[in-house]
């Protein structure tokens, strides 16, 4: 099971490209793809969901071109957009029925796996109340369990966290992280942790191309020695920012607590463990950097 | 609050996001389409007895504003009837609800905007009415005000109306959907009826009658008494001409053509009593069903999260799926699509469409189709209307097209569904024939079962809304099936009316177009 990008590019109407060489590999597991808001992660996930066509390059799902053979890679992927929609007057079963339906599941298969998968979403208790009366939370809730319907092998989630709360956001993570051994999940987030907590690779995208590609292991490593704890008076740190990238700052008893992140410490910074966040920040103010020079 | 200012910029806003549409071009160029229509002589007004007048300034004028008032006035309003719920749908009418603005302001804006709207095609009419003086030139002379004057005292005013109008109809829960469409033609029909009464209709059309009327009776006093007045689209041409100068714009003519610009000015004040600021309690997408949310889950806002979960956080475990062939399923599919097409419908539509079964089964075999079944295949309109366009409206395509072999299976298995709606609402009809073995009038019936499910898929593609089948279908029903007009009637209600070959011709066209334009709009064929 593999899924092979190769220098994908789309450009849109204007002739603005919103990805542009984007080469990537991808096996069983949690992909976790990180970038900041237009950075086109929609945009791929649109193109690996088959939802529109790469204007250049291809997409190979288990060496055969989405672009001769969509099907083989729709009857095995399970999608769930960022911005989608449900019919209010149909209830959470007949919804799921109906995409089942489409999907082309047989009945008596997808009754039983409508049964688990609402469980799953903590959606039985409201199971037949109709979707119209559904919080946004709730109605994301039925968006991860379609995607789940027909047990895919590539699973495309596009910010499936937004609009959960803290413990509903928990529950997915740990139903991402039990599926991705035997599949290939592809999560696009802002949020850092939720890639934290569940991502095997991580691709960092920025201004439509891959910044950099790599385990969470290797990206730590990248920062490893570049993250410095910083006390200073508050109202030294307005300056501060003109010299230094920082990632966060807290205030306490004795100053600001500034979470710096540079080649070289400002004097008097403690170097303390680098996490995520750090490197995500880090990897982008350097391909930013790069871009500009 | 400067409340000119504020006004202005409401309006501003809403007819820019407007005109930078793709459906503006479009509106555009039919409006332009009908200008050409009636500047190549494919569009006749004939009063008296086979007249029309002398192609002057005043004459070309008023024929077209004839057209403005009495086309423009209905297509007009399907074509703005979506300004309150494109606010509703992109979300800005939650932010407007948050700022100070007062709500016959907002109804009051959203009229003006409509009226810029429909003003930009009167404007397109108006420059052609100078380009057809040029062609036809049977008059030496040239008056811009004859020419231009009838636009402004009948056409705009009548504009105002429909403008108004749609606004108070989208603020209407009622009129805001489907039903709106459909009672909105009737209106129409009736108001147009208002010339035949002698009443001073809003679209300017019994001021032309009384004129054109005393200016023929002057010339010839010993005409017939009885005088038709009609706007003939590629029918048969006016044999005489006689010179008009125009209507008489007296003070008393003005007077009524500023009462329907205040009736308008009232029906946009009215409209702000029913709008509701787009509080989500009285929500614009709101089904019949909807109960309050907080009751059923408090927000992640308002729920102390718990220092330790009441349960387990644990993902539950997934069986997994064994894998079938998907072609099998299509019967499956089939029914899927008839009860999302079903949902919804309360029991007296399913005792309506039982009665019209009944009525068509034992009612004598005369009145059958000219009767029943014309009211048995209207009445699920808004079933059919929702075909094509249903994906578009609740946001739900990315997940049906990026289903395996959506455009060969689910595509196929829509127009199924509306199929069987035909022909079990139609059954008692279609039973009947085949029992009497009239082959022919058997086959009319199954073409009109075929044709309206695919209009409705084609115009749902295509157009993205209902609102299109819902027009040109109504109107199409009223004019053909009702009238049993040969050519028009798709339901051929008599044996001369039908033309069973054409119409099967017609539905496979038009589900070709609709999974043409489909397979165009999907990245992935």
């Amino acid at each position: 099971m593999n899924l092979i990008i190769e220098n994908v590019g789309k450009r849109y109407g204007g002739g603005n490209w919103a990805l542009r060489n984007f080469t990537l590999q991808s096996g069983p597991g949690v992909l976790g793809l990180l970038g900041p808001n237009g950075a086109g992660k929609t945009t791929l996930m649109s193109i690996l969901a088959t939802i529109t066509r790469a204007t250049e390059g291809r997409v190979l799902w288990n060496g055969t071109d989405l672009a001769s053979n969509p099907d083989l890679l729709r009857s095995t992927l399970g999608y769930l957009p960022q911005d989608f929609g449900v019919y209010p007057n149909l209830n959470a079963v007949e919804f799921l029925e109906y995409l089942a339906a489409v999907k082309g599941l047989d009945s008596a298969a997808s009754k039983k796996r409508i049964d688990e998968l609402l469980n799953v979403v903590n959606l039985a208790d409201v199971r037949k109340r109709p979707l119209g009366s559904y919080s946004g939370g709730m109605k994301q809730r039925v968006g991860i369990a379609q995607a789940l319907l027909n047990d895919p092998q590539l699973l495309i989630v596009d910010e499936p966290t937004a609009g959960l709360d803290p413990e509903e956001r928990v529950r997915f993570r740990n139903l991402l992280s039990e599926l991705s051994g035997e599949r290939i999940v592809i999560l696009s987030t802002h949020i850092v942790s939720d890639v934290e907590a569940t991502a095997t690779d991580i691709a960092l995208i920025s201004q439509g191309t891959l910044v950099a590609h790599a385990s969470p292991e290797l990206l730590l490593q990248r920062v490893e020695g570049r993250v410095w704890e910083w006390v200073l008076p508050s109202a030294e740190l307005n300056a501060a920012r003109q010299h230094y990238l920082i990632s966060n700052t807290a205030r306490r008893s004795d100053g600001v607590h500034a979470r710096v992140l540079g080649d070289s410490p400002p004097a008097g910074a403690q170097p303390v463990t680098p996490n995520l966040e750090d490197a995500y920040l880090y990897c982008l103010s350097q391909h930013r950097a790069g871009v500009a020079a | 609050m400067n409340a000119p200012r504020v006004l202005y910029h409401m309006v501003r806003a809403d007819f820019l996001e407007r005109v930078r549409r793709y459906s503006f071009l479009v509106t555009l160029a039919a409006a332009l389409l009908l200008a050409y229509a009636v500047a190549t002589e494919k569009v006749w007004l004939v009063v008296g007895d086979g007249y029309r007048g002398v192609y002057n300034s005043a004459w070309i004028g008023a024929l077209m504003t004839v057209c403005c008032s009495t086309f423009l006035s209905l297509a007009g309003f399907y074509i703005v009837k979506n300004s309150l719920l494109r606010d509703a749908d992109t979300r800005v009418g939650q932010i407007l609800a948050a700022t100070p603005m007062r709500k016959d302001f907002y109804t009051f804006a959203k009229t003006l905007s409509n009226f810029a709207v429909l003003a930009c095609m009167v404007v397109i009419l108006m420059l052609a009415a100078l380009v057809m003086q040029r062609i036809h030139g049977e008059a030496h002379s040239f008056s811009l005000w004859k020419l231009w004057a009838p636009f402004i005292f009948l056409a705009l005013p009548a504009m105002l109306l429909t403008a108004s109008v749609a606004v108070l109809f989208e603020t209407l829960p009622v009129l805001r959907g489907g039903v709106g469409n459909v009672v909105y033609f009737f209106l129409w029909t009736a108001a147009i009826a208002l010339v035949a009464a002698g009443v001073d209709d809003p679209t300017g059309l019994q001021l032309l009658y009384r004129s054109t009327r005393s200016t023929l009776h002057a010339l010839n006093p010993g005409g017939p008494e009885n005088f038709s007045f009609s706007l003939t689209i590629g029918g048969e041409r006016a044999v005489r001409t006689f010179p008009w100068s125009g209507i008489d714009w007296t003070p008393n003519v003005l007077l009524v053509r500023l009462l329907w610009i205040a009736v308008a000015a009232g029906l946009a004040l009215l409209a702000s009593v029913f709008f509701h600021r787009f509080d989500p309690a009285r929500s614009w997408r709101k089904t019949r069903s909807q109960a309050p949310t907080t009751a059923l889950e408090p927000s992640s806002v308002d729920r102390a999260v718990p220092l330790s979960p009441p349960v387990p956080i644990t993902a539950a475990h997934l069986t997994p799926l064994a894998r079938t062939s998907a072609n099998s399923r299509f019967p499956q599919l089939v029914m899927s699509e008839l009860r999302l097409m079903l949902k919804g419908q309360r029991w007296w539509w399913y005792a309506t469409v039982a009665g019209l079964l009944v009525g068509q089964v034992v009612s004598p075999a005369r009145d059958v189709r000219s009767g029943f079944l014309i009211a048995a295949w209207i009445w699920p309109i808004f079933l059919w209307s929702q075909m094509g366009c249903r994906d578009a409206r609740y946001n739900t395509g990315a997940l049906l097209f990026s289903s395996a072999r959506s455009l060969t299976r689910q595509l196929p298995a829509l127009w199924t569904a509306g199929v069987l709606v035909a022909l079990l609402t139609g059954g008692g009809t279609g039973t009947r024939l085949l029992l009497a073995a009239d082959w022919h009038s058997f086959e009319a019936w199954f073409a009109g079962a075929l044709f309206i499910p695919s209009l409705a898929l084609a115009l749902g593609i295509w157009s993205g809304s209902s609102k299109a089948f819902e027009a040109l279908f109504i109107a199409w029903w009223y004019i053909g099936p009702a009238h049993q007009l040969p050519g028009l009637d798709f339901m051929g209600t008599t044996p001369a009316s039908s033309s069973p070959g054409i119409y099967a011709l017609a539905a496979a066209l038009l589900l070709a177009a609709g999974y043409w334009r489909r397979r165009q709009s999907l990245g992935y064929a």
